[in-house]
């Protein structure tokens, strides 16, 4: 009867599964050892990168560097530390450093090649991969951002060993350029195919230490040395990042050996996790990065569209009180004073906006001398309430977190705050380009080491109805004596004159207060003390920069 | 998130494809006799004995009181932050410890509470109704309109709730009253099923014939003497949505789209402390569960009492 | 019986296509097909291309047929988030979360009936009263809270306590490269776990309750009055009956599953469907979107048809017509 056959069936299957539960691990261990020795790393990725094509507006997220980009595809300039700053150095691909001439106000760069840089199927990378490069980030369609790469004018590819590029108008960020996290493509590979087919499922070709044996969507990625690097051999015979879509279940992965590193978002759950300690565990925290959470007010709107308004907001905040509260168990203390991350700190002044700190009394001086009065606990002015809204990404704890304390802080202040969070495509790509609100709590993401502060505060990047809503500057900053400093320090190669330049922005970017810093997001590294040759972290590749170097014992 | 499981009919019910084919042939046990006075009597006799739903009564009725009286009873305040103190375990100061915000954890539950037993109770309400006057309506006029409702239920059947929901929630917005409005339209199926089967059976009484024959308009006898023998089915499934639906809220908050900031909900601080596991910050964790977990269970119970004390007639009594 | 089917299907035609237009309706006015280049600096002209390559522009009736003819023909469509073809995206899931269905509607129907059964036979037991609280708890616990302790103790802490080199249940995804058959248990355990607990204490309770129904009924008093041992008449005559409603409620549960498992995938990092939404929602991924929701319902339809087959075929009445 079918009763019993399916009754036997279920007993069956039960039975295999109490078997499997109940054979203890290290019994069971030898058959499958997935935490393998031999240098077979495991390492945690908090997200699957979309595609795998980086110039496209599919890619733009760090695991997409962190997996595959930085290890596989050449670039220019590696970004080194050297003392406590961090510096553009020329890569192996680079026979020496690239000479920048200015003569008869062409910019031109030449790209000294090594010629020993090949590709993995053996074939030389040449000043022709360049040219590709750049042809297909300026006249490419559904490009990320073709910012410096749409400045160039030609790249000379008649010697294959030394590119030249000529530049249509001054470029001072050129260092960012074939390299960070774009890269530079094969020519001889792509030239005449769908760059955007052959690449976004993932590649098997590579101009770095690894190549991309396998991504199984969903799953993981798996890198394995490129034998034909010219480079030193990476140390590790396999890399396998496990893709992990739960923090909490990532810790305890973590905890449970099914991963030997991960690099996790600076987020409570995480924060926690640390301070409640790891066993047999290494941990670090870097301040130093490339990203600023902050208060991004709109300039256009009332009640933020005065001066005075936005400095008397700056004055309600407690930032130090937020550091703490998010922070303060990795170690990391005091807030971001510049709306420059910390890696630009040479060009920009990192105390810009120390001044402003909890001060109740400034707050009522601003309020009162822009002709406000405190009625009912808030303020009023002309029948109109301080009634404010803040929007951010939902579903991040971090950014609820400080949402809740200022809500608190503001309102002692004499301001009511709703907090309107919205998921990130709705966020980034509707409200902040349409201007369809008053505070915004997000991060000032820089991938490199170039000032470039134009594209968020000049006015003539203003989103309007007008361009498309193509704009970065959601802030509708517009300041006249701010903009030519902004366009000269994205044009200046003099770095004596750049420097002044780009602090005096800073300056007048603090005294206006357009936006106010919050927080530096540390970068969290954790790695297990059997993995050895973790060094540092690194701003733009992460944990990762030295992936070659790691080894499992 | 599962929509609530439809009390189990004392008879196999199935869906019948043409109105008088296929309908069960064994009578579904007629509950209430036909005079409501004894059978009230009768009703409360039988609850009585059910010892689990009394004390799942007063639970919920304790709950709701203080969860509604929050203003009263919370020694703090919802949003009443302490940063200096941060996250700390229970102890006298707090009886369920703090957050890292330093809310008393106490107050907020009481809070958080208010959102939830809402949520419940107006989901459970709001689709019943609705579910009953469809159900009622397609299984009394029969034919095309039956067909019609039928076709119409179905449709809302074949959605996938979760994603539906999201959806919805995203377009229009996440506050809790888009959040009852379509947490009911996703479960008032279940109902409508129920009341139409139980309908189909009753029309043909002697009773509703009789009824029918002086003249009475189908509202009238609809309202009269169809539903007043289907009340046990509604009770119960209404009080199976109400678990549900605060069990759909949390899983929608622990998803990030169910109660925004600032509002909270008991759904919501479970979805917050979900990194707390095995850390020494899990009371933020179990105290929120505890409470839905002992307000689905009260509710459970109470819903199989009335379902005994309705039913008489099936072996458990 | 064939014409009661035949029947049934024709009827979900009509609702499966009007749930098509209303889900494409509906996403097409709650997301934007070209948000992600406006993130990306596109200019405005190039948005404006896009608008015009889409379609967006034309009546939504317009682009429903379009979209239906495509479908129809296989051509779901690229994904905006990942530019692959929502067909390989959808495949690859569904994949996934029907190893999980499988499992855990497997494991769940064993102990539902078991349960169930035993409840009935020995109502008013202690173990009757223990598996009752048992299944409350189950129907009452939200999925997340118990697939995260689930971890806790049965993975991470048997670990550290017992200083194992590997946890004894794994948590990520569905297999690690390379591992065999045990591999593969030991990591849908805890997944199977979660999701059978969902389920089987609604199956369990409704079982229980059937199988009460068939004991008292006519035909089993008159089986024990002429002397059939006990447990034949339970097994042979009671439970065939008693698990009919069961399986109406479990094919309908099981159509449901398909799109339903979003919380245990997103716990245990499985690649399914409902990780496929979520991610799709959180990108505004409207192509993929449609297409999840359109395959989901037609699971539901497709279940529910069986669930009206399998009543028919279970219960001779019905076949009479």
């Amino acid at each position: 009867m079918h009763r019993w056959l399916r009754r036997a069936a279920g007993l069956g299957l039960s039975g295999c599964a109490l078997a499997a539960v109940l054979i203890p691990g290290p019994a069971a261990s030898g058959l499958a050892r997935r935490v393998a020795s031999g240098g077979e790393i495991v390492v945690g990725a908090e997200q699957e990168p979309d595609c795998a094509d980086w110039i496209a507006s599919c890619a733009g997220s760090s695991w997409g560097v962190f997996t595959m980009q930085e290890q596989t595809m050449p670039r220019v300039f590696d970004v080194v530390a050297r003392g406590r700053q961090w510096v553009y150095t020329p890569s192996l691909l680079m026979a020496g450093p690239p000479v920048l001439s200015t003569d008869g106000g062409t910019q031109v760069v030449r790209y000294p090649l090594n010629p020993r840089a090949v590709w993995s199927d053996g074939a030389p990378i040449t000043s022709t991969d360049f040219r590709y490069t750049w042809d297909q980030i300026a006249h490419g369609t559904d490009i990320f951002d073709r910012t410096g790469y749409d400045r160039i004018a030609s790249v000379d590819d008649s010697d294959p060993h030394t590119a030249v590029v000529t530049f249509r108008t001054s470029f001072a960020g050129w260092r960012q350029l074939f390299g960070g996290v774009y890269g530079i493509y094969p020519s001889h590979l792509l030239q005449g195919r769908d760059r955007d087919n052959a690449m976004k499922d993932g590649y098997s070709w590579s101009g770095g230490p690894f190549k991309v044996q396998a991504w199984d969507k969903g799953v993981d990625v798996v890198l394995v040395p490129n034998p034909a690097y010219w480079g030193p051999r990476p140390k590790a015979s396999k890399i396998t990042f496990k893709f992990l879509t739960d923090t909490a279940a990532e810790f305890q992965a973590f905890q449970g050996g099914e991963i030997n590193a991960a690099y996790p978002a600076p987020e409570p759950d995480a924060v926690r996790s640390i301070k409640a300690g790891l066993t047999d565990a290494s941990s670090l925290v870097n301040a130093d990065t490339g990203n600023i959470e902050g208060l991004w007010m709109n300039n256009a709107v009332f009640p933020l569209d005065s001066v005075a308004v936005r400095q008397a907001i700056a004055y309600s905040i407690d930032r130090n009180a937020i550091v703490r509260l998010l922070f303060g168990p990795l170690g990391v203390s005091g807030p971001s004073n510049s709306l420059n991350p910390p890696i630009l700190a040479p060009y920009s002044d990192q105390h810009a906006f120390a001044g402003y700190h909890l001060d109740l009394a400034k707050v009522r001086q601003l309020m009162t001398g822009d002709g406000w009065q405190r009625v009912g606990g808030l303020w009023q002015k002309n029948g109109r309430t301080a009634q404010l809204t803040i929007v951010s990404t939902a579903a991040d704890k971090r950014r609820e977190l400080t949402e809740q304390v200022l809500q608190a802080q503001l309102r002692r202040a004499g301001f009511a705050l709703t907090v309107q969070n919205r998921d990130a495509n709705t966020l980034f790509g509707q409200i902040l380009p349409a201007g369809s609100y008053q505070l915004g709590l997000y991060a000032g993401v820089a991938t490199d080491l170039d000032p470039g502060l134009c594209t968020v505060f000049c006015s003539s990047n203003i989103p309007t109805a007008a361009n498309g809503h193509s704009g970065s500057n959601y802030t509708r900053t517009s300041i006249p004596a701010l903009d030519p400093l902004l366009q000269q320090v994205d044009t200046d190669n003099n770095d004596a004159t750049r420097v002044q330049a780009s602090k005096a922005a800073d300056r007048i970017l603090a005294a206006q207060q357009v936006a106010l810093p919050i927080d530096p997001l540390p970068n969290i590294a954790i790695w297990s003390k059997r993995v050895s040759g973790v060094r540092g972290d690194n701003p733009v590749y992460g944990m990762f920069w030295n992936l070659s170097q790691w080894q499992l014992q | 998130m599962r929509p609530p499981t439809p009390a189990p009919p004392a008879v196999p019910e199935p869906e019948p494809v043409g109105p008088s084919e296929l309908l069960p042939s064994v009578e579904p046990p007629t509950a209430v006799e036909a005079q409501p006075g004894s059978a009230g009597q009768l009703f409360w006799r039988r609850l009585r004995r059910h010892r689990l739903a009394l004390i799942s009564i007063v639970v919920l009725a304790l709950l709701a009181i203080a969860c509604f009286g929050a203003g009263l009873f919370a020694p703090y305040g919802r949003d009443e932050q302490n940063l200096a103190l941060g996250a700390v375990g229970p102890s006298w100061q707090h009886w369920f410890g703090t957050d890292e915000l330093g809310r008393d954890q106490l107050s907020r539950l009481l809070y958080a509470g208010q959102i939830s037993l809402e949520i419940g109770l107006a989901v459970a309400l709001l689709s019943t109704l609705v579910g009953t006057v469809i159900g009622a309506v397609a299984g009394y006029l029969g034919r095309a309109t039956d067909q019609t409702l039928m076709r119409l239920t179905d449709l809302f059947l074949v959605v996938p709730a979760v994603a539906v929901l999201a959806i919805a929630l995203k377009k229009f917005g996440h506050d809790r009253f888009t959040i009852i409005w379509v947490l009911a339209a996703l479960f008032w199926m279940y109902v409508a099923r129920v009341v139409r089967a139980q309908v189909l059976s009753i029309k043909e009484q002697d009773y509703v014939e009789a009824a029918r024959a002086s003249g009475a308009s189908g509202a009238w006898i609809i309202v009269r003497h169809v539903l007043p023998n289907c009340v046990g089915p509604i009770v119960v499934n209404a009080t199976l949505s109400v678990a549900a639906a605060i069990v759909a809220e949390s899983t929608l908050s622990f998803l990030g789209f169910g109660i925004q900031i600032p509002a909270t909900s008991w759904g919501r601080m479970l979805a917050d402390a979900e990194g707390t596991v095995g850390t020494s910050q899990s009371y933020l964790l179990y105290f929120p569960g505890l409470a839905i977990l002992l307000t689905v269970l009260a509710v459970n119970f109470l819903g199989d009492g009335l379902r005994d004390a309705f039913d008489p007639q099936r072996g458990d009594a | 019986m064939l014409n009661l089917v035949g029947r049934r299907a024709l009827y979900s035609v009509p609702v499966i296509l009007i749930a098509s237009f209303l889900t494409f309706a509906f996403v097409r006015a709650t997301f934007d097909p070209t948000a992600k280049l406006r993130q990306s600096r596109e200019s405005a002209s190039a948005i404006r291309a896009e608008r015009v390559r889409l379609g967006l522009n034309k009546p939504l009736v317009d682009q429903y047929g379009s979209w239906l003819g495509r479908f129809l023909r296989g051509d779901w469509g690229t994904s905006e988030r990942t530019h692959e073809a929502v067909t390989a995206q959808i495949g690859r899931a569904l994949g996934n979360t029907t190893q999980l269905v499988v499992w855990g509607v497997l494991v769940a129907a064993v102990i539902a009936v078991g349960i169930g059964v035993y409840s009935a036979l020995r109502q008013y037991s202690l173990l009757d009263y223990t598996f009752t609280g048992l299944t409350f708890l189950g129907l009452a616990l939200p999925p997340f809270w118990f697939g995260l302790i689930a971890i806790e103790f049965l993975a991470v802490g048997p670990k550290q306590w017992f200083h194992l080199s590997d946890p004894p249940l794994f948590f990520i995804g569905l297999h690690s490269g390379g591992g065999g058959i045990l591999d593969y248990a030991r990591h849908l355990v805890l997944p199977v776990m979660t999701l059978t607990v969902q389920i089987v204490a609604g199956w369990s309770r409704y079982q229980r309750s059937s199988m009460l129904d068939v004991m008292s009924s006519g035909y089993i008093r008159t089986a024990r009055a002429k002397g059939v041992p006990r447990r034949r008449v339970v097994l042979r005559h009671g439970l065939r009956n008693a698990l009919v409603p069961l399986v109406t409620v479990m094919a309908l549960d099981i159509g449901a599953l398909f799109g339903g498992l979003i919380i245990t995938e997103k716990i245990f990092s499985v690649p399914g469907m409902g990780k496929l939404f979520i991610d799709s929602l959180l990108a505004g991924d409207a192509t993929t979107l449609t297409a999840w929701l359109v395959v989901t319902a037609a699971f539901i339809v497709a279940f529910n048809l069986l669930a009206d087959v399998a009543y028919g075929w279970l219960d001779p009445r019905v076949r009479v017509a």
